[in-house]
């Protein structure tokens, strides 16, 4: 994902760091719209009930904007001043030929041009006339996610930790005992354990003995490529979940039974370095 | 779109012809291959198509696994997939590749049920509800903490609608789907490996005759198994209605080589009796299902182990559409010593009851996989494949008018094994796809998308922004991007 720092800085983190309160609303607004949104341009509207590319459905609600500058985009999508975007608009009335807005989209259709559609829009060029002309890759482990998508999947954990890996090996499911066969499947996610000596807890309670189990594929087939593979001494931020995958959610250790969890989702682990932006997140939420 | 890099002839406009003159011999030499009995250059009609857009120049997904839907009555729309992630969002749905113009340009489009990217998905167009840009029916596998089956619905591909999720469930692996369309509606069959299915015997028809409004899942192995079956469970339909499906049925197993039987089954009525896809009895045990061949030797990796490729279950079968007692199948087991996959294909004219004794002639391919078949309106058989051949991943179209008696190559790829890197398993994919639409062999295949023209000696166009002079990716904007496994596209004529 390609983001304009500076536009983050203006927006973003006066949400994110706690100074939303002192904020404006429309900053606050601004800062929302530019959490959830994938792509973030601003530009002239050129044509009305138009697309830019075949394969694009026509209708009232589409026009055309030709890219004056862009804030934030993923950084597989090629965009760059000058082209011309079909723009699917909440309320088309909002829109003259030659408007000029700043457009919060998400992704729609992708060909020889790209189609989006709104999530809101500002007349005028707010928030983007200070983006740099060449948006800063962010290229570390789970940077890709948006603050929003990253937030929903913490709220979605049971506990978001920071810790580190002390061992991991090898877990073999025990053999049910209805006597049925384990099954053989490309999909096979030959799952390990890896030991994660917490160091704080984020979100969630006390965890016993500053120790949990994580349960993790370690198969590098296709179903399992987002899933986060744990080595040894990693230190990093994890999202975890009560095990509903392998069928045996705890296990025995030091002789106490013991949760065990998973961390399956891509981003689900962090780099250490990320510390300061999830703390930020679960602050505001 | 990049001058001198979106098609041959772009490329020789733009300076590129004394590479192309130098490049000429070597262009010969790859489509003589390996069953050289037509000498001459290929049609100029052929098609060879990179999917990713323009507007994607940027990515380096590992797209790999790809499928083809065509829509019968309106051939000019079709359905691509492949392990394509959504480019904009890490919730949204998994998109398709969606061609509204016989395959010159393809779009992406986000309408799967499944979010962000599917782990397996293939589909089919069927014509019997009369929407011009549907039916499209797909078997999606959606993996999160478990694996979930989707069978679902669009009636129209160019709108951002999700599918239609019309059945689900989990603990089911390899959906593999085709349909026909009748005036009744859509029929439709999925093969999947249903590990929920009774006593290991897993090999499984999904069959629905109401255009997916309901599906009835019928086992189609009555062997004892090893505990289950092969992944590839694979139909195929001919317009009479007769459908055939393939399988491997596991005999025994351990762990590193599956012993099995290559199966087939028959329904005469579109698997819409009481009794579906038990027409055809072995004469050795009298039990439903032929045995072609009995107890080959299929290696199981679940690691690269043949270019980067993961090997242990290929399997196509294909009848003729007009001729339904005419049907081939073709798998892949253990070769001969130095060769750990051994591609074979057999043939009946009698719908089923017997089979070739030993492989077509020419059709024994070394170090080869992802095969698919398909027949023709004129009964030619089409035979893709793709084969690790001095170090190079080289996909190969064959076609055959007289059992592979006589037979024409068209080598449509061919490319370095060991670039790009491989992200995940299946590297290339655990299958490919051909379908046959009018004059036309259509189909589908992944390759290293290194934008050079000796790779493709039938030509080839980029949609993404590449320089063949530079054989170098670039996001658009001028800045390089990696080589990666791209899907690609192609059209090739029928031969007479």
């Amino acid at each position: 994902m390609k983001i304009s720092p500076v536009f983050i800085g203006a927006g973003l983190l006066l949400a994110l760091c706690g100074c939303a309160r002192a904020a404006t609303p429309q900053a606050t607004d601004r800062a929302a719209l530019a959490t959830k949104s994938s792509i973030i341009f601003s530009g002239t509207v050129s044509q009305l009930a138009a697309t830019s590319f075949a394969d694009v459905p026509k209708s009232a609600q589409t026009i055309v904007v030709t890219v004056d500058s862009i804030a934030k985009k993923p950084a597989a999508v090629s965009l760059k001043k000058g082209d011309n975007v079909t723009v699917e608009v909440k309320d088309a009335s909002a829109f003259q030929e030659g408007t000029h807005a700043t457009f919060y989209t998400d992704g729609w259709i992708f060909g020889s041009g790209i189609a989006v559609k709104e999530l809101g829009h500002e007349v005028g060029a707010a928030g983007v006339e200070t983006a740099p002309a060449a948006p800063v890759e962010m290229k570390a482990r789970g940077q890709d996610q948006t603050d929003q998508e990253l937030l929903d999947r913490m709220k979605a954990s049971d506990f978001v930790v920071v810790g580190r890996v002390t061992d991991v090996h090898k877990w073999n499911a025990p053999k049910p005992k209805s006597g049925a066969p384990s099954r053989v499947t490309e999909h096979d996610p030959d799952w390990h354990e890896a030991v994660v000596e917490v160091q704080s807890v984020l979100k969630g309670g006390k965890v016993k003995g500053n120790k949990v189990i994580v349960r993790f594929p370690n198969r590098n087939d296709v179903a399992w490529v987002s899933s986060p593979k744990f080595a040894k001494n990693e230190r990093g931020i994890f999202c975890l979940n009560r095990d509903q995958s392998t069928g045996v959610p705890s296990t025995k250790v030091g002789g106490q039974q013991v949760n065990v969890y998973t961390c399956l989702g891509h981003g689900d682990a962090l780099p250490i370095s990320d510390e300061a932006r999830v703390r930020a997140l679960l602050k505001n939420q | 779109m990049k001058a001198g890099a979106s098609s041959p002839l772009r490329f020789l406009a733009s300076g590129g012809l004394a590479l192309f003159l130098l490049a000429i011999p070597t262009l010969l030499a790859a489509t003589a291959g390996f069953l050289a009995r037509a000498q001459s250059p290929p049609p100029p009609s052929i098609k060879v198509v990179n999917l990713i857009p323009a507007s994607l120049s940027g990515e380096t997904n590992q797209d790999s696994e790809p499928f083809l839907a065509i829509q019968n009555q309106n051939a000019q729309v079709m359905v691509a997939s492949a392990f394509t992630p959504n480019p904009f969002s890490m919730t949204g749905n998994a998109p398709v590749y969606v061609s509204q113009d016989g395959g010159k340009s393809w779009v992406l489009n986000a309408i799967t049920p499944v979010q962000r990217m599917t782990c397996d998905m293939t589909h089919a167009m069927a014509t019997g509800e009369n929407h011009p840009r549907g039916d499209l029916h797909a078997g999606t596998l959606a993996c999160a903490s478990g694996i979930t089956l989707d069978e679902s619905e669009s009636n129209d591909v160019s709108l951002s609608t999700t599918m239609n999720v019309q059945s689900t469930r989990g603990n089911v692996d390899q959906p593999f789907v085709r349909a026909l369309g009748v005036a009744s509606g859509d029929r439709i069959y999925v093969g999947v490996n249903d590990f929920n299915q009774a006593s290991g015997r897993t090999a499984t028809i999904d069959v629905s005759v109401d255009g997916g409004a309901t599906y009835k899942s019928i086992p189609i192995e009555t062997r004892k198994t090893a505990g289950q079956d092969g992944p590839s469970v694979r139909p195929a339909v001919a317009n009479d209605g007769t459908v055939y499906a393939a399988f491997f049925g596991w005999r025994k197993f351990d762990g590193k080589t599956a012993t099995s039987d290559i199966v087939v089954v028959r329904d005469d009525a579109a698997a819409t009796g009481t009794n579906p896809f038990q027409v055809l009895k072995d004469p050795s045990d009298k039990q439903p299902g032929r045995i072609v061949v009995k107890g080959v030797s299929i290696p199981w990796s679940n690691a690269p182990a043949m270019g980067q490729e993961r090997i242990g279950s290929t399997l196509s079968i294909a009848v003729d559409p007009n001729h339904s007692g005419t049907v081939y199948v073709s798998w892949a087991d253990k070769g001969s010593k130095g060769d750990i996959y051994t591609l074979h294909m057999r043939s009946s004219t009698d719908r089923g009851v017997t089979w070739s004794k030993a492989d077509l002639p020419g059709t024994t391919i070394h170090n080869a996989t992802n095969v698919a078949l398909a027949v023709a309106n004129n009964g030619v058989v089409g035979f893709l494949y793709q084969q690790l051949s001095s170090g190079r991943w080289v996909t190969h179209l064959v076609q055959s008018h007289d059992g592979f008696m006589t037979a024409r190559d068209f080598v449509l790829s061919t490319a370095p094994a060991n670039q790009p890197v491989e992200q995940f398993l299946p590297y290339l994919g655990d299958y490919d796809y051909l379908l046959s639409v009018g004059s036309e062999f259509r189909g589908v295949f992944c390759a290293n998308n290194t934008p050079d023209v000796s790779n493709f000696p039938q030509g080839v166009t980029y949609q993404r922004a590449a320089d063949f002079n530079a054989k170098t990716l670039n996001d658009g904007s001028g800045n390089l991007v990696p080589i990666s496994i791209d899907p690609f596209y192609f059209s090739v004529p029928v031969i007479p």
